[in-house]
């Protein structure tokens, strides 16, 4: 049976974009969900359970990803992660 | 078969060969600068003698063009006001850009060209043969198809493998044991594949986080600074891949002889694949430096069940006799 595919765009407000402490908040939330997790920026595409791989989107502030989830628990997933992104992963430096 | 990563080749631009020329093929710009974002729809490259010479006939006017000894000598031996018109001319066509080799220097007319008509004029400190095959590499770099796939790359006893699996299964895990049997790390969990043009695939890290690694417990860690150069690897042939599997997920799927090569496909590249079912406590290091090795034998033509089969069966024979 397939899944349904969820997708949201995201814009990365933070200052300093997709650097190591969003990408661990980012994986972290992430893997609580047992959907399968993508995030795509300028046609690469990658796990968004993976630290090292959410690094390598190169990212900025402004930059819009597009985060998928697939599994029952896929939105619940992009909410969780659409309020991490939109709250600016809570870096008290990057508000 | 599912083609697990696709992307088509791009044309790539002046600035991104120069940037990846410029130590490998000591380019630098002259002038022309504005044209840098110019695309280089042919990645091939051009002695334009004959279009100095006025014959445009079939000219391959989407390559790199290289004066070289011959066509800078043709050039100079002109009278100066054909010199000039027939370098408007080669300008005029609007080539992505002219490199002139052997330390060849681009009088000011060609430089003033290069300006008007924003066509970038680079030079080299290269002879011209080995300069075009060197550049002709280059841009099969460039241009190859490729694409960035979730798994990460080591090299084990000479063999490229990538691992795969889903997410805190002990990819990277596996990949720091293979590095402390003194095995090179590609990229970790995230590889970048490309095609070259003779077919082959080839993995290597992104390079703003190459090396760099998560292990799950202590955090990120930069391998060579730990475990030394020997530990890592640039890039290297995808040979084989390891995909890691939960057992419960797996059911009776499994080859029990190593008769059925399954084959995973990348940018149209088939690379074969061994699914490895993971229960808890299983030592994967062993296993995959043990996979590598096999199949290094197998692609020198050993291949033990083939082997076992073929004793076995001479066996049988004469003992039915």
């Amino acid at each position: 049976m397939a899944e349904e595919i969820h997708e949201r765009k995201m814009t990365l407000l933070n200052r300093y974009g997709m650097h190591v402490r969003p990408a661990g908040l980012f994986a972290k939330i992430a893997s609580r969900h047992d959907a399968a997790i993508t995030v795509e920026k300028d046609g690469n595409s990658v796990s968004g359970k993976s630290i090292m791989a959410l690094l390598t989107l190169e990212a900025v502030c402004g930059s819009v990803i597009t985060v998928r989830a697939e599994g029952p628990d896929g939105e619940e997933a992009l909410d969780d992660l659409e309020a991490l992104v939109s709250r600016k992963f809570d870096l008290p430096d990057e508000q | 078969m599912p083609d697990d990563a696709k992307t088509a080749a791009a044309p790539t631009t002046v600035k991104k060969f120069l940037e990846a020329g410029k130590k490998r093929l000591s380019l630098s710009l002259v002038a022309g600068e504005s044209g840098l974002d110019r695309q280089i729809r042919e990645p091939a490259i051009n002695r334009p003698g004959l279009a100095l010479a006025g014959f445009y006939k079939f000219f391959p006017v989407k390559r790199i063009q290289v004066v070289g000894h011959a066509e800078f000598s043709y050039y100079m031996s002109l009278p100066e006001d054909l010199r000039r018109e027939r370098m408007e001319r080669l300008f005029a066509t609007r080539v992505p850009c002219i490199v002139y080799s052997r330390r060849r220097k681009p009088d000011d007319a060609a430089c003033a060209l290069a300006n008007k008509y924003s066509v970038p004029l680079l030079r080299t400190q290269m002879i011209t043969g080995p300069f075009a095959n060197a550049a002709t590499i280059i841009m099969e770099e460039l241009t190859a198809p490729r694409a960035r796939i979730h798994a990460t790359m080591m090299e084990v006893a000479g063999m490229g493998i990538l691992i795969e699996g889903p997410p805190g299964i002990g990819k990277s895990e596996t990949a720091l044991g293979l590095i402390k049997h003194g095995y090179a790390l590609v990229a970790d969990d995230c590889t970048e594949v490309r095609r070259n043009g003779d077919g082959s695939l080839v993995g290597s890290a992104v390079p703003l986080t190459r090396f760099y690694m998560e292990m799950r417990g202590l955090g990120i860690i930069h391998v060579p600074s730990i475990f030394g150069a020997a530990s890592v690897r640039g890039e290297k042939k995808v040979d084989l891949v390891v995909t890691l599997k939960r057992q419960s997920e797996c059911g009776d799927e499994i080859d029990r002889t190593g008769e059925n090569v399954l084959y995973r496909t990348f940018l149209g590249v088939d690379v074969p694949q061994v699914v490895v079912p993971v229960a808890p406590g299983r030592d994967l290091v062993n296993f995959v430096e043990t996979v590598a090795q096999e199949f290094s034998l197998r692609l020198s033509g050993q291949i033990a069940h083939i082997d076992l089969d073929e004793r076995i069966k001479r066996r049988n024979v004469q003992l039915a006799q």
